[in-house]
């Protein structure tokens, strides 16, 4: 294939790999911003597993993990009643059923939210594919000038 | 932009018509056999002082009276409380809901429904009314920059890593486009990178950036760049700051001392609306330690919930002037309350 590419000065370049540094760090956010959304995500799926569990436990009774690896056996009082928090820090006291429906359709939510930022991030790793393209060809050219002198 | 919310009100308009429409219907329901005769509506003393029998005109009017509507509390609190949790769901701050809450209240209970108007028209007017109070007016900033002495000095603050850089480039990009004449301060001397990130912007719209190395007195660097304005009559100043939180004492006080020298006409909060409640949060522990005229919520694109949009302006009582919706120069929208709720509840119900 032909190359269209127009020769490229230093100045061009440095800006290019400004550009791929900023992409970078733009990148770097909505990772980030991936992760919590998956872990919230994950989080949520545990919720709902414990929430139904919780209504089939013989007598009540449960696993608590309490960290460092450590669990207690431990009896939910109400295993019916839920107290969840449902946004702008309020918590409300909802029936068992309602607070997994509750925590499926936050699910939902997270999961679209995670597909506009996949997108967003694969927009951004494409325009930075173009950006390292050109710069590879910026600096095979500046090798081929030197290989001239 | 806040589809979630969108679909969640529109869900609790139907609610709200749908419990009015209950109400009329069984007001309207035909009066069973052997049941109590409905109670005529009552003549006047007047009338029945003087012993005339009504009139005509008098009569359309109680047949008019008696086909309206009246909108009792009992009526809708069924799903005031299920809008009370939407809004809540969607992040809506407390207060901000409660004013909702109220207004649609006060909207709606009491209210004759006019012959001719749709239950839907009325329950549309009363949540458009109650988002508009709570959402406030915006803010002008071109009608701003055009109705003081230019330069306009404009000293942009907020949490770490909510785009503040990007949205000082971006509204440097928008004044451009009106006409505007900008410089911009590279007031981030603390962050690697920083200074690079804003030059690279500003040469990309065309705009003057004025910087010094990295680790310089951020307050020197915006001094510099008010001077620079002021000798080559630029309109507007933008001035990029470090991203700091509210607690950091000695940050705050370095912000403090940028406001002493630079002397900002406007003091802008940045921050990005998919942290929902906790920009509001922030933005009122801003406003509290340094002060802020004005908020910009970045990343709104991505925002489905809408609550830090809704609540903000309410909360802490400062208007929301631009929402960033994408990556591009381009992306950044002046926030315009009426649009916003028209297309929040605008729709085939």
């Amino acid at each position: 294939m032909e190359n269209t590419m127009q020769p490229m000065d230093q100045r061009e370049m440095m800006t290019l790999q400004h550009y791929l540094k900023e992409y970078g760090q733009q990148a770097e956010i909505f990772m980030s911003q991936l992760e919590l959304l998956e872990n919230g995500r994950l989080e949520a799926h545990a919720a709902i597993e414990a929430l139904e569990a919780m209504l089939t436990a013989e007598d009540n009774t449960l696993l608590l993990q309490i960290g460092g690896g450590a669990s207690v056996r431990a009896k939910v009082l109400e295993p019916e009643k839920v107290l969840l928090a449902i946004g702008a820090e309020v918590v409300v006291e909802r029936p068992n059923k309602d607070a997994v429906e509750f925590l499926k359709e936050r699910i939902i939510e997270m999961e679209a939210s995670q597909k506009k930022v996949a997108e967003t991030l694969d927009r951004l790793r494409s325009q930075m594919n173009e950006i390292n393209k050109r710069l590879e060809s910026g600096y095979q050219q500046t090798m081929a000038e030197q290989d001239a002198d | 932009m806040f589809g979630g919310l969108r679909e969640k009100l529109q869900a609790a308009r139907n609610r709200l018509s749908g419990s009015i429409q209950a109400a009329e219907e069984k007001q309207e329901a035909p009066v069973p056999q052997g049941a109590p005769a409905r109670e005529t509506p009552a003549v006047p003393e007047e009338q029945r002082s003087s012993g005339t029998a009504p009139s005509f005109v008098d009569k359309v009017k109680i047949l008019i009276k008696d086909r309206e509507l009246v909108v009792s509390e009992k009526d809708v609190a069924e799903a005031l409380d299920e809008l009370e949790m939407t809004l809540l769901e969607s992040d809506v701050a407390l207060p901000a809901t409660d004013a909702i809450i109220t207004h649609v209240r006060k909207g709606l209970v009491g209210k004759r429904r006019k012959i001719g108007e749709s239950v839907d028209h009325l329950v549309v007017s009363a949540l458009k009314t109650a988002l508009l109070d709570v959402l406030g007016s915006g803010f002008d900033l071109t009608g701003y920059i055009r109705a003081h002495p230019k330069p306009v000095k404009i000293l942009f603050t907020g949490v770490n890593g909510t785009g503040k850089t990007t949205t000082v480039a971006k509204i440097g990009s928008f004044l451009k486009k009106q006409g505007f004449t900008v410089v911009i301060g590279a007031g981030d001397t603390y962050r690697a990178g920083a200074i690079e990130q804003i030059s690279v912007h500003a040469e990309r719209i065309g705009i003057k950036v004025i910087q010094h190395q990295e680790g310089a007195d951020p307050s020197a660097v915006l001094f510099d760049t008010v001077q620079y304005a002021n000798s080559h009559k630029i309109d507007v100043v933008l001035a990029d700051t470090a991203g700091r939180f509210h607690n950091k004492a000695n940050l705050m006080s370095q912000l403090e001392k940028i406001k002493r020298v630079m002397k900002p006409d406007l003091v802008v909060y940045v921050d990005e609306a998919v942290a929902g409640n906790d920009a509001v949060t922030r933005a009122f522990e801003f406003d509290k330690t340094v002060g802020a005229d004005a908020v910009v919520l970045t990343k709104a694109d991505m925002d489905s919930r809408g609550g830090a949009a809704i609540s903000i302006a309410h909360t802490i009582g400062k208007p929301l002037m631009f929402l960033g919706v994408g990556q591009a120069y381009d992306d950044i929208m002046p926030f315009e309350p009426a649009k916003l709720v028209d297309e929040l509840l605008d729709g085939e119900s």
